[in-house]
């Protein structure tokens, strides 16, 4: 014990002396001022910056005691920016991580579990693959709010020059359709992909693939996250699936996704909701052509898919987290008139953190704010996104689940550029990532 | 005459005067007044020296701050972390846990020895053969033309360039419907696909890297070439040598100097730099065919929250750095180089 505090001294020393230790602050403390709570997010850019400050805006207000600072970070710089205040005692009061980190978070102590009154509000409003992404071990730490179900992507106007009618609904018919699609010049170069495979980060390569795996009924970890579930069938058949994709030249890893499919040279893909507001915005007109249909299953029926997100939690650190967790429930779970930015859901309620996704063209946990928002105008390839909330599996959250996310990634583009058989890929994820999470 | 004898002795002489004491003392009073003005100037003199080091150090201590804090404190805690387990959130949290990191780096089916340091030593040598060859050569043309200045702005101008600028055009250019591509099928060849074929994006990366670094070597070659007296080229001339035997026997020699400080700085940077590959394939991709240590140490710290073995790859990158800059000396002082 003493030789640890010895460690932190001097490791306390050395941060004090690099300018970096003085503590954080929330507001100035002399009564009567109002507290100053601070919130980290990565809603850096637009429209999902003005989103937030308009709610930030609005309860500021009307709260004259308890006031609230929005920073905002890249996505890229969220964790980093987190981890390195927090050590130098500079935490935000509240927080907006991203749910793969939650494991991570809870063991360092950043955040603690949701008092009890709020973790019942989390557990009656959310849909249950909402409350497991924002929960650690069966305890909720936070409100989950932007909540992200994958589902399968695909441009209608390739399908139909196809000689396809509609998506399709099991495995054979997803291959089928991307052999169809698919289209190569003489010199072997990819003019259209049948099925995009992205390759931009761990998020897009994994999630696709559970999305998969999902959908045929297995999962990258075992229940209690102990280990890993990849070496099922259902593992080795999704490798071997998205590994005859590519073969077939159906499936070209190598070109960037996010480009590829707003310019309509990918058939289908799949990927998560945010990447509507993405397409009708890059797309313009030509989004028209753009649909959206649950991830196929081997039969028609079969019903799978992954989930990932974000979530709003209290810095164990904070001096406030009363006052906090106040505005927390403000924000996500007090229902109001969704208002007149909504177009005709003037008659709708939902609570503020709805409106405010459903504004950016995504979503929360809240399954019936999202099917009142849909129906009163919103963008209806946004409807399989919510059905798939009912039957999703969040992405495992674990204390390590980002370096084995990062393992299977590697392993996944080991397999597509043939360095790897499927078989051998599934057993060097499984061996890796077992030796991860023992660790 | 404590005070004389104590001065003499500093001044190292103390034995000599004490004989003096013994033997003659007429002779004692004048050269003790001697010896007391003297033995004053000395302290004087010391005093001043002292007031001096003082000074010095006081000018000093600004650099010297600077080192302790940005540098040696660093070190310090890299050391301190190395040998312990921390999630980097919060200094409480640090827990000793002996040399379990660097074994964990070592151990079987660690990913760090092959292929992380691995792609690490390749990217630093293939970029320092390929930046190091391509610097001589455009050197040596360079000296021979007009304008000279012109030609190394122009050759420098990578390097006033930032990474993500180079890294995203040269991404363009490698992609399937990119220039390289677009020239290859001009030929008649099939495309490449240079980043996203594990065997052809590390190299593909080392060109770009080597490409960016060639200004700075061309730099200081330059420079070296135009130190080399004329009177040697003209000797060599009267004697009949040809343009290989001048550039083999007398160029390349007395370029001695300016390439180990170009094979020494590039090799180092090759061995630290991650910028590129990020910009280029994101994050070490596809698989890990470009990951390289300095990545490595990026994401095990920052991403996966483990500061211990980021700091143990720390460590273990700081020896590889120093063991081959010692070995690069040693070989050019072996050929009569002094660094």
């Amino acid at each position: 014990m003493r030789r640890r505090r010895v460690l932190a001294g001097l490791a306390g020393a050395a941060v004090t002396a690099a300018g970096c230790g003085a503590p954080g602050r929330s507001g100035s403390g002399r009564p009567g001022d109002p507290v100053v709570l601070t919130l980290l997010s990565h809603y850096a850019t637009e429209p999902l910056e003005s989103a937030l400050q308009r709610a930030v805006d609005a309860w500021n207000a009307g709260h004259d005691r308890v006031h609230v600072r929005t920073t905002a970070v890249r996505f890229q710089d969220l964790l980093t920016t987190l981890m390195v205040r927090q050590a130098a005692g500079q935490g935000a009061d509240i927080i907006h991580p991203y749910s793969l980190w939650a494991g991570q978070l809870a063991q360092a102590g950043v955040v603690r579990p949701a008092p009890p009154e709020d973790a019942a509000r989390i557990d009656r409003g959310f849909a249950r693959a909402a409350v497991r992404a924002a929960s650690v071990r069966g305890r909720i730490i936070g409100y989950p709010t932007e909540v992200q179900s994958y589902a399968l992507y695909y441009n209608k106007r390739l399908l139909r020059a196809a000689g396809v009618d509609g998506p399709p609904r099991t495995w054979r018919e997803l291959e089928e359709t991307a052999y169809r699609t698919a289209r190569r010049d003489r010199h072997g170069n990819t003019l259209v992909q049948g099925f995009g495979l992205s390759r931009t980060d761990d998020a897009t390569v994994v999630n696709q693939t559970l999305a998969l795996l999902a959908s045929r009924g297995g999962s990258f970890l075992q229940a209690d996250g102990s280990r890993s579930a990849l070496g099922s069938p259902a593992g080795r058949a999704v490798f071997a699936l998205e590994r005859r994709l590519i073969d077939r030249g159906a499936s070209d890893p190598g070109i960037d996704l996010m480009k590829a499919f707003p310019a309509g040279r990918v058939a289908m893909a799949v990927s998560g909701g945010w990447w509507t507001g993405s397409l009708k915005q890059t797309m313009g007109r030509d989004y028209r052509d753009v649909a959206v249909a649950p991830v196929p299953g081997p039969a028609p029926g079969n019903r799978g898919t992954v989930t990932t997100g974000f979530l709003l939690g209290v810095n164990a650190k904070s001096r406030y987290p009363r006052e906090a967790w106040e505005f927390l429930r403000w924000l996500n779970d007090e229902v109001v008139p969704a208002g007149p930015r909504a177009g005709r859901a003037a008659a709708v309620r939902a609570t503020r953190m709805s409106v405010l996704q459903m504004s950016v063209g995504t979503m929360t946990g809240r399954t019936r704010d999202m099917r009142g928002l849909l129906a009163a105008g919103g963008d209806p390839n946004l409807g399989p996104f919510v059905d798939a909330l009912d039957y999703a599996t969040p992405e495992p959250n674990g204390p390590r689940a980002q370096k084995a996310k990062a393992l299977l990634r590697k392993n996944i583009e080991q397999m597509w550029t043939g360095r790897l058989s499927p078989d051998d890929a599934v057993r060097k994820a499984v061996h890796q990532v077992d030796q991860e999470l023992s660790r | 005459m404590a005070t004389t004898v104590g001065s003499a002795d500093e001044d190292g002489d103390g034995g000599r005067a004490g004989t003096d004491a013994l033997g003659r003392g007429d002779e004692d009073g004048g050269r003790a007044g001697v010896r007391a003005a003297g033995s004053r100037a000395g302290a004087a003199a010391h005093r001043r020296r002292r007031r001096q080091t003082v000074v010095a150090y006081l000018f000093l201590t600004p650099s010297l701050l600077f080192f302790a804090i940005f540098l040696f404190l660093p070190l310090l805690f890299a050391v301190l972390l190395s040998l312990s387990r921390w999630a980097g959130f919060d200094l409480a949290d640090i827990r000793p846990v002996g040399t379990e990191n660097f074994a964990a780096l070592f151990a079987r089916g660690s990913s760090f020895l092959t292929p992380v340091l691995s792609n690490t030593l390749l990217y630093a040598l293939g970029t320092v053969v390929l930046a190091l060859t391509g610097a001589v050569l455009v050197a040596h043309c360079i000296t021979n033309l007009r304008f000279q200045g012109l030609w190394r702005t122009l050759y420098f101008l990578p390097i006033v360039t930032t990474v993500v600028a180079v890294g995203n055009v040269w991404k363009y250019m490698y992609e399937p419907g990119g220039l390289v591509n677009g020239v290859l099928n001009a030929l008649g060849l099939r495309s490449v696909a240079f980043l996203q074929d594990p065997a052809t994006a590390l190299p593909s990366i080392v060109v770009v890297q080597a490409w960016a670094s060639l200004g700075s070597a061309i730099l200081v070659l330059t420079a070296g070439l135009k130190a080399i007296p004329r009177s040697y080229y003209e000797a060599a001339e009267l004697d009949g040598a040809g343009q290989f035997t001048v550039f083999t026997r007398i160029t390349l020699p007395l370029l001695r100097p300016s390439l180990l400080f170009v094979c020494v700085t590039q090799f180092i940077t090759g061995l630290q730099s991650f910028a590129l590959i990020t910009v280029m394939t994101g994050e070490g991709g596809p698989g890990d065919a470009t990951s390289v240590a300095a990545l490595e140490m990026y994401q095990r710290a920052f991403k996966y929250g483990d500061w211990g073995s980021a700091s143990a790859a720390a460590l273990v990158l700081f020896v590889l750095i120093l063991v081959i800059t010692l070995v690069q000396l040693w070989l050019f002082r072996r050929k009569g180089e002094d660094a």
